[in-house]
């Protein structure tokens, strides 16, 4: 029991799910809510009940849902409640994959290798043998039937995988061929938490299944996504070649979701729920896996806490007896996980950190991508000038809907202020605001020259807030509007150059331009980086300009005088 | 390999300074409630409190346009509020 603690997460998983499963079936005899699990016999899909055998489906195309239920199965005799296990009479390639999969967990160098070669070559004769012999008898006394179903298991895996396995001992084999599925979960997840070494460990595992799944054509088509999405019947080994995180989990899933498939659908809910705690959980331990992934692990860690809390109550229904195989499954297996090699280890830590860390840059890099569609004429590139976009946009977003928000309060209040609303626009509107933008000076100057255009468009966002406080006093916080600094040069300069400017810019109706540039602050931002650009222009050309005539008429008077004299 | 990952975090870690100081200030710009410990928010995060937030914003705008036009229509058309709020939903 104790043994099991640690691990009680996954722990909880199998016998959440199991206990799901069985309770289900057990509480609700109702046919509904009886446990429909598809079997695969000798080449044909068939679907029984937990109790009975009844029809048969399709064949050998629905061989995940016989994978799926066989695994089911599994979980089932795992917790030792299941009666189920009459149906993994008909186990499988999965099971018998499965089955030596677990058998050899941790096999020093070959550990990998053998998990490949196991799930690869599953032999079909002995999945039925080793089906029949788990189906019967309980899970509590797993030693005994194990031992027969053993022997079978390790003579067709041998047959079919590389005979180079060590024998396991039989303690360690029981428990993992009861569990099949869930120990193999249990125990990447064991290895995981119980080692140092579990990171890689875990990554063995986990990479053993990816290896598993990429292989093992026949049996599953890992979809881990799809499994993920909804415990589909299609994985149980579900996990996707790349994807190493996920394959632990899948694997584990992939029992939940063949339980949760097969089962009825009030049983289904709370499979998948189940499943998706343990994919969650495979994930956490995979990604927790100290230290190695850290980014992967955040995410999935608030997930996995919040299923795994569910799980834990669930758990208070769970299976003792469960965990306390767990608990004899994961010593052995812990023992086997100290074997590894370390550097393989460090590898494969390495790995997952990587693919973490890649996922955490896909991650933020899709969010950037979707920023930028949002922000309007952005074309940068790089992301530095992108977020620096973003920002402005931003603030003038708010902007926009503050000043917005005060107008639809201004109109029904406009009417006694209307009187003082033109005069003391001039001057009350730059520093009533004070906001500090080179606006206000604008404001001053559109409305002492309504005709100029350039500071109307200035002054345009800044003039409704401007009256606004002018008559009712700033209601909120404007944000510092990011003006650019040749604001106040218009103020400047106008009065020298007011021609200047008024050609080189055009001129609008004198009560428009203040106005028409506000409904959209980034537009006036953006159109104000454009005029920026003509205005020293503007200056220059002025100055020269204006100092022509008086050179020109120096000259003249220059040159008259010459003459004149 | 080595040299590719120097030269990648040489790269990257100048873009991720920069990166890291630009989310923190798109995040001052969020709306506090959203914020939770602040140390921890990481970027993915806060750009996507950023894109329902610009989304947001842009609802509000339409909202207030209508809501402006709204107004518009029942105020005196050659008054100064009405150009104002003309400029406002322009």
């Amino acid at each position: 029991m104790n043994h099991c603690v640690p691990d009680f997460e996954m722990d909880d998983d199998y016998s959440i799910l199991s206990s799901s499963t069985l309770n289900r079936p057990r509480k609700s005899p109702v046919p509904e809510d009886e446990i429909m699990e598809l079997l695969w016999q000798n080449g044909q899909l068939v679907m029984q009940s937990q109790n009975q055998r009844s029809f048969k489906k399709s064949p050998p195309s629905k061989h995940q849902d016989g994978d799926q239920s066989a695994s089911k199965e599994i979980r089932p005799s795992h917790h030792h409640h299941q009666q189920q296990q009459t149906v993994t009479d008909n186990l499988f390639m999965q099971e018998d994959e499965m089955a030596s999969w677990l058998h050899y967990p941790f096999n020093d160098a070959n550990f990998d290798n053998d998990f490949c070669a196991d799930i690869l070559y599953p032999s079909a004769p002995c999945v039925t043998s080793i089906a029949t012999t788990t189906a019967s008898p309980p899970v509590r006394p797993i030693e005994q039937p194990v031992e027969p179903r053993h022997l079978p298991v390790p003579a067709s895996a041998s047959a079919v995988a590389s005979s180079s396995r060590p024998p396991i001992p039989p303690v360690r084999r029981t428990e993992l061929e009861s569990s099949r599925i869930p120990n193999f979960a249990h125990f990447s997840r064991h290895k995981v938490r119980t080692e140092p070494s579990g990171p890689s460990n875990s990554k063995s595992v986990v990479r053993e299944l990816t290896v598993v799944d990429s292989c093992d054509t026949p049996a599953v088509v890992p979809e881990s996504r799809g499994f993920r999405a909804m415990p589909s019947i299609s994985n149980t080994e579900g996990a996707s070649g790349g994807n190493n995180n996920n394959a632990c989990g899948t694997i584990a899933i992939g029992a939940a979701a063949v339980a949760a498939s097969t089962h009825s659908a009030g049983v289904s809910i709370g499979a998948g729920a189940s499943s998706r705690e343990n994919l969650a959980t495979c994930e956490l331990t995979v990604t927790s896996s100290p230290g190695c992934s850290s980014a992967s692990a955040e995410p999935a860690a608030p997930k996995v806490a919040a299923e795994d809390r569910k799980r834990k109550d669930r758990e208070a229904a769970g299976d003792a007896e469960c965990r306390s195989e767990d608990a004899e499954f994961e010593s052995p297996n812990t023992k086997k996980q100290s074997r590894g090699s370390t550097s393989t280890k460090r590898s494969r830590a390495a790995e997952v950190h990587n693919l973490s860390e890649r996922r955490r840059r896909d991650r933020i890099n899709e969010k950037m991508r979707a920023l930028q569609e949002l922000i309007p004429r952005c074309n940068k590139s790089d992301k530095a000038s992108m977020l620096d976009e973003a920002i402005e946009y931003l603030k003038s977003l708010q902007l926009q809907v503050q000043m917005m928000s005060m107008g639809c309060g201004m109109v029904p209040m406009m009417f006694p202020g209307v009187q003082q609303f033109m005069p003391p626009m001039g001057m009350g509107m730059g520093m009533g605001m004070g906001m500090g933008m080179g606006m206000g000076m604008g404001v001053d100057m559109g409305m002492s020259r309504p005709m100029m255009p350039f500071p109307n468009v200035l002054a345009g966002p800044s003039l409704p807030t401007a009256a606004a406080a002018a008559h009712l006093g700033p209601r909120f916080p404007m944000p510092a509007f990011h003006m650019p600094p040749p604001a106040p040069d218009p103020s400047r300069i106008q009065p020298n150059q007011p021609d200047a400017m008024l050609g080189s810019l055009g001129l609008q109706t004198p009560n428009q331009p203040w106005m028409s540039g506000f409904a959209d602050p980034y537009q006036q931002y953006l159109g104000l980086h454009q005029m920026q650009l003509p205005l020293p222009q503007n200056q220059a050309t002025g100055q020269p300009s204006s100092s022509k005539p008086s050179t020109s008429k120096d000259a003249e008077n220059l040159e008259n005088h010459p003459p004149g004299t | 390999m080595s040299s590719r990952r120097s030269r990648q975090s040489g790269v990257s870690r100048i873009s991720d300074d920069q990166i890291i100081e630009l989310v923190s200030k798109l995040r001052q710009h969020l709306p506090e409630i959203r914020e939770r410990r602040s140390d921890k928010v990481s970027a993915s995060k806060v750009l996507q409190e950023t894109c329902s937030y610009i989304k947001n914003l842009h609802k509000e705008v339409d909202d207030l346009s209508e809501r402006l036009s709204q107004l518009l229509s029942t105020i005196d058309a050659d008054s100064a509020e009405a150009a104002i709020i003309r400029s406002l939903i322009m």
